[in-house]
């Protein structure tokens, strides 16, 4: 299952369950496409840490999204994944974007308010 | 215990889970680490993946044909299709490397297959298909518990 927020200063977070892999990001890759397109969206964080399983297909599905961004130099996080995905990310070459803690902190560092919803 | 299975289903991509959970399900008496057991996840999705976009092209009257042998605490794997095959194999598993950039396919499944498997070998012949072998040993988080 697949959580979309946007805060006011238009950050995207998104939140991932269960497992991702090609099919499930084929499925949810418009819903954030549309989103980022349609809106006034600067950057976007993933928050992984409820997400039990990724592989490439992630990666994919991440990188594209940074692409949709790259017009408004847009800003790209990756929150809490596991050591497994953790690994994936760096021999992607994303090792400097993931991060470890809350929500809060990750929009904080982007320099948005953390609204509670 | 050694143990031995094989599983066949159609090119579907919703089948993808399907074959992770199936293998998953084979380890689990190897008693794997959290770790090992995704990192094993991760290989079979790779493969499998690879198999349904890149051999068949999500054409789902064609079959992938899993076969994996358990023997002591090492597991040896095929993951086979009978379809496109790899034009060169070595460029494929460069890292970035990828035909279908427009499925957004990263480009990364065999290096994280090389990173995560302790061996693995690709056989492929153009218009007749791919196998991906590889093994992993895993080591038995039980044994320190029964070591006490």
């Amino acid at each position: 299952m697949t959580q979309l927020s946007i805060t006011p200063e238009g950050i995207i977070v998104v939140t991932l369950q269960g497992e991702l892999g090609n099919h499930e990001a084929n499925r949810i890759r418009t819903q954030i496409s549309s989103e980022i397109f349609g809106g006034t969206a600067h950057a976007i964080i993933w928050d992984l840490t409820h997400l039990s399983f990724m592989d490439s297909s992630g990666i994919g599905l991440v990188l594209g999204r940074m692409r949709d961004l790259a017009p408004q130099q847009g800003e790209t996080l990756i929150l809490n994944p596991s050591p497994t995905m953790e690994k994936i990310f760096q021999f992607s070459g994303l090792g400097s974007v993931v991060r470890r803690g809350t929500i809060e902190n990750a929009i904080g560092e982007i320099g948005g308010v953390y609204h509670e919803q | 215990m050694n143990n031995e299975m094989t599983l066949s289903f159609a090119a579907h991509e919703e089948n993808e889970a399907l074959a992770r959970m199936t293998m998953t399900c084979f380890i689990t008496p190897l008693d794997p680490t959290l770790e090992e057991l995704s990192e094993f996840k991760t290989i079979v999705s790779e493969a499998v993946t690879n198999a349904i976009i890149h051999g068949y092209d999500c054409d789902g009257s064609r079959e992938v044909t899993i076969h994996a042998k358990i023997e002591d605490s090492k597991v040896t794997m095929t993951v086979r299709d009978d379809g496109n095959g790899i034009f060169d194999v070595d460029q494929a598993m460069e890292p970035m490397f990828t035909t279908k950039p427009l499925l957004e396919r990263s480009g990364m499944g065999f290096t994280i297959m090389e990173s995560f498997a302790d061996s693995l070998s690709v056989e492929s012949a153009i218009g007749q298909g791919t196998v991906v072998r590889f093994e992993k040993t895993f080591s038995p988080v039980t044994e320190k518990s029964r070591m006490r």
